[in-house]
């Protein structure tokens, strides 16, 4: 019983005196603009909640890059509202305790969530998120939130994704109506979101969908290629990380089972280049987001890549990483900015102008303008289409325009 | 008379500190609550009954998910005991391999059941919800309600979801921790500790060694599944990802950093390990060396894995008694 | 017929690279009775090197460092820290070389990151077909290596003087050093052997078809455990039984997906596990581990 008198003793040692009232509910006037917790005459505070040391660590550093490289400009053009704008950021380790503990931390000093990285993570935030009244910036692209209207997703999302993959197939690799496609995908909200556009895209165009699901320890794509072959696949489907779709093309390779594969975005980095699987991948592979491949020459993209070239030197962007928060950091811009307008900047003020956005243009780095009127729809429909290419940055070279198949009319999320 | 003083003093502290404790460091003493509860039960198996056991993981999210489920059908309490319950018969159906699987083969066969958890978790979607979870239904006890809802004010502060779980966990806590003492000191706790010893002897000795080992499965299920359901209560929405390998090492080294056998020092290792990280977080602005998140080099949450690998390490060459260890020899020493 | 065949002989090769780790784990455990949770990272370590210098150094010489780095850490964590705590019980070894596991795995992801490094063999993403059956090269290099290693090293332990110290240091500590047997060195010695093992495990785990080293390879280890849990951990035979037991589990699991999806998907990564357990209700101390027999 001592020991643990001394262990409670030490933790009020530690803890803080009294107790922190919550009662900055929108005072009124500061100059003219409503303000609430998050807002101060001179700062804006987003929070940031990106994985660090965990599975997504790489991912969620790349994003940080991103998010302080639009940051950083935006408050050297003046900031927002004539506000700085700051970021709060608190490491999850892709743990939903951490993550809900981290909240807490800060949720009483910021406007909104600027970047939550992991669908597990916002499941386990939104109760409080929502109780707190503020948005979300989704790092993730799966429909299973929706309808959330804290929630905004940047583009659209997986199941879209792979619609519009089955679309591509039957337009441009001669997939038709009785043909299998194999589908590769992750366990968990990425990989069985994207599996429910294939099978809704199956369904409409009486084709076969064969399933492999995967977890990210699985390494060697043997087994599944093997059964994709017994099946005489016509296509493939991938909604996993980098590393299964290297050992994915180079087994199908190996195999001879030469049908295009088409990715969710997640699918791909640059690096895969430098493994033995590249050439099979410069000739199957394919991605299909709405988030754009580095080497398309729009605004936004470009305005992109001169600044990280400029901060990063070293550092290598990518369209998930560094590229995606760089866009999320667009949309919060947009719905700041919007509720400047609105002379209110309360956390339900921004959420209010974020959801009044119907067609915010982010120069390209998001494919098509974003419509965040409905929040049980994505805000976004169209997509980037992308082959891979050993001389383009980034090693996507986008086919075409974005655009959108009609099979996404009839779906329903 | 000291005694009754000091155990007044702590229950007043105990029930004043949601008065001053902000949301961040309610909300880890809850985790580290529910961790206790669970770490207890595994000090229990390994420390008393040298049952060594990967698996507990396996019987916390029994009793996390079977009272995600029951709580929406039956009475919050009663879930709570039925969830208990329900974790306890999963530690008693394992004895057929507990009871003939000795030692590692043991220890890692109770792992294979951390896998097999997690494949029921994420397919058995009609009851786990699988990769999305389940939403968790606040505890509610003859009305009053362990969430945000009524608007309590107590001296002037607002007592909302947490503050009033503090309770449920602080009672728990106590529960689990009063009946682990009495188990290490009654004869079945000694028989136990026979069987850690020498299964030979203890069979010689009259002692049913299959029955009892069944039973300290059993019972430290039961302490697993509670802290399941603290656990969920604490969330307010489970996923699978919370239930796996990591946690059962996390609770290993909770009982070896705290002292395998001791029940204090289990509660003390639960809550240096779950705390640890979050305070590291908390603090990693004023902390120097550390890098800000989001630029290169180490920063707080690297900073803690390492330090959590290095106190592993620097328990077992040093303390092997941990913390338990450390203090039964300081008060051996003021004594003498 | 053709699918299976060709799944089962996948398997194996994937089994004798499983095989590799797992006798990495039992070398150690028959030498100093600790099993080593710090054998993923070892691994890792090794693939890692290999990964990073074999641009700078050539295939061959960036092997060789791999394996001698590996070696070298295991033989380190030996004889810093479990000599100074060799009379400890099973568990806290076993925690120990845990939280050896997890300084080396922070560090090393750290550095990974987001990177899939190639691990540069020569042999690329070529293949053998024999009979219709094709086959990855690396998988059949792979096999011809573990064979090769476990013949050398069964040979090693019967014959040579090393062999025959590492046997009697497992059957009776005491009795050997009396004999003038080093108990330390050959410890330290069974570590670094096993390191060596992990390396080369290693680098055919991140061989093609695997993409390359990538933060999640040090998993592979884990699949490894069931291996040596139903091979019997003092086994060596077992080890390799179990390794290609295991393989062979899990391809059949991936490729017949579609057939055993009534069993949920995703079969692959408890497979092994589920088979462990079986293989335990029957013969709870492994399929070739010493058996206990108490009788009371």
């Amino acid at each position: 019983m001592r020991s643990l008198l001394v262990v409670i003793a030490l933790a009020l040692a530690v803890a803080a005196c009294g107790k922190a009232e919550d009662n900055d509910t929108g005072k009124a006037a500061e100059g003219s603009v409503k303000t609430g917790p998050g807002t101060t005459a001179d700062t804006i505070t987003l929070g940031y909640l990106p994985d660090l040391s965990g599975v997504f660590a790489p991912n969620g550093k790349s994003m940080m890059e991103g998010a302080n490289l639009y940051w950083k400009a935006k408050n050297d053009a003046g900031g927002i509202c004539g506000r700085r704008v700051e970021v709060s950021v608190q490491d999850t380790g892709y743990d939903p305790q951490k993550a809900v503990a981290a909240y807490r931390q800060m949720s009483g000093d910021v406007v909104g969530l600027g970047l939550v990285l992991g669908s597990s993570i916002v499941s386990a935030l939104l109760p409080s998120v929502e109780s707190d009244g503020m948005f979300l910036n989704f790092a993730g692209w799966t429909s299973d939130i929706l309808p959330a209207k804290n929630v905004a997703i940047a583009g659209t999302t997986y199941d879209i994704e792979a619609i519009n993959a089955v679309s591509f197939l039957m337009a441009e690799h001669g997939v038709k109506s009785g043909d299998t496609i194999g589908h590769v995908y992750f366990e968990g909200d990425y990989g069985e979101n994207a599996l429910k556009g294939s099978k809704f895209a199956a369904d409409k165009h009486g084709l076969k969908i064969l399933e492999q699901k995967i977890t990210p320890a699985d390494q060697d794509m043997t087994g599944q290629v093997s059964a994709f072959k017994k099946a005489g696949v016509k296509a493939i489907l991938f909604s996993a990380a980098p590393p299964q779709a290297a050992s994915l093309a180079g087994v199908a390779a190996a195999q001879k089972l030469d049908v295009p594969i088409v990715a969710n975005g997640p699918g791909w980095t640059p690096q895969l280049l430098t493994t033995p699987a590249a050439d099979a991948l410069e000739a199957n592979y394919y991605v299909v987001s709405s988030m754009a491949p580095l080497s398309v020459q729009s605004e936004g993209v470009q305005e992109f890549l001169s600044a990280y070239e400029q901060e990063y030197p070293k550092g290598t962007p990518s369209s998930n990483g560094s590229l995606y928060a760089y866009a999320g950091a667009q949309i919060a811009d947009g719905a700041l900015t919007k509720a400047c307008e609105n002379k209110d900047l309360t956390r339900q003020g921004v959420l209010d102008a974020l959801r009044s956005l119907d067609s915010l243009d982010t120069g390209g780095t998001i494919a098509g303008t974003l419509d965040f009127t409905d929040p049980s729809r994505p805000p976004g429909t169209l997509v980037y289409t992308a082959r891979v290419s050993k001389d383009a940055p980034g090693g996507l070279e986008a086919i075409g325009e974005p655009a959108s198949s009609p099979d996404v009319e009839g779906y329903e999320f | 008379m000291y005694r009754a003083l000091a155990a007044a003093a702590v229950i007043v502290v105990l029930a004043a500190l949601p008065l001053y404790l902000e949301s961040f460091w309610l909300q880890t003493a809850l985790f580290a609550m529910a961790a206790m509860i669970a770490a207890i039960g595994l000090s229990l198996l390994v420390g008393i009954a040298g049952q060594l056991s990967l698996g507990h993981a396996f019987f916390v999210a029994i009793g996390a998910y079977g009272y995600a489920y029951l709580a929406t059908r039956i009475p919050p309490p009663l879930a709570l005991l039925a969830a208990v319950a329900l974790a306890g018969l999963a530690g008693a159906l394992f004895s057929p391999i507990s009871g003939r699987v000795r030692g590692i083969y043991l220890g890692l066969a109770s792992l294979g059941l951390v896998f097999l958890g997690q494949h029921i978790l994420q397919n058995a979607t009609g009851i786990t919800g699988g990769y999305e979870g389940v939403a968790v239904e606040p505890f509610d006890l003859f009305g009053f309600t362990f969430d945000g809802s009524g608007d309590l004010s107590v001296f002037g502060v607002p007592y909302g979801q947490l503050e009033k779980l503090w309770y449920l966990g602080v009672v728990l806590v106590a529960v689990a921790i009063w009946y682990g003492r009495n188990l290490v000191r009654s004869r079945p706790g000694r028989a136990l500790a026979t069987l850690r010893d020498s299964e030979v002897a203890a069979e010689v000795m009259g002692v049913d060694v299959v029955r009892y080992k069944a039973a300290a499965f059993t019972v430290s299920s039961m302490y697993a599944g509670l802290g399941g359901v603290l656990m969920a209560l604490a969330f307010g929405r489970i996923v699978p990802e919370s239930f796996g390998f990591l946690l059962s090492v996390d609770l290993l080294v909770m009982i070896v950093i705290g002292g395998a056998g001791s029940v204090g020092g289990a509660a003390a290792g639960a809550l240096f390990v779950t705390a640890l990280p979050l305070v590291l977080n908390h603090y990693s602005g004023s902390l120097p060396l550390l890098a800000e998140p989001g630029t290169g080099g180490i920063g707080a949450a690297e900073f803690s894995r390492f330090i959590y690998g290095a106190a592993i390490v620097a328990v077992l060459l040093f303390a092997r008694g941990g913390l338990a260890g450390l203090a039964a020899r300081a008060r051996k020493e003021r004594v003498a | 017929m053709n699918q299976f065949v060709t799944l089962l002989i996948g398997g194996l090769f994937l089994g004798a690279i499983y095989s590799l780790v797992a006798l990495g784990f039992v070398t150690i455990f028959r030498a100093t009775g600790v099993i080593n949770f710090a054998q993923g990272s070892m691994l890792l370590l090794g693939a890692y090197v290999i990964g990073r210098t074999h641009e700078s150094l050539g295939f061959p010489l960036a092997v060789a460092l791999g394996i001698v780095v590996a070696a070298a850490a295991a033989a380190l964590v030996d004889i810093v820290l479990i000599r100074r705590v060799r009379s400890a019980d099973l568990g806290t070894l076993a925690i120990l070389t845990l939280g050896v596991d997890i300084l080396l795995l922070t560090e090393l992801t750290r550095r990974i990151g987001t990177d899939v490094i190639s691990i540069g063999a020569p042999w690329g993403n070529g293949v053998v077909e024999v009979a219709g059956i094709r086959v990855a090269t690396s998988r059949v290099i792979a096999g011809g290596v573990a064979l090769a290693l476990v013949t050398a090293l069964a040979a090693a332990f019967k014959f040579t003087d090393w062999g025959v110290a590492m046997r009697s240091a497992a059957e009776d500590g005491e009795t050997a050093s009396l004999m003038g047997i080093r108990l330390n060195r050959t410890a330290a010695a069974a570590w670094a052997l096993a390191g060596a093992l992990a390396a080369v495990g290693g680098l055919f785990l991140t061989s093609f078809p695997a993409a390359g080293v990538t933060g999640t390879a040090g998993l592979v280890a884990l699949a490894a455990i069931p291996a040596v849990v139903l091979g019997g951990f003092d086994s060596p035979a077992g080890a390799v039984v179990g390794g290609l037991l295991i393989g062979i589990v899990s391809v059949l699991t991936a490729g017949y997906q579609e057939e055993l999806s009534f069993l949920g998907r995703g079969l692959g990564a408890v497979a092994p596990f589920a088979v462990m357990l079986l293989v335990l209700l029957v013969r709870p101390s492994g399929l070739f581990g010493t058996r206990e027999i108490t009788r009371v």
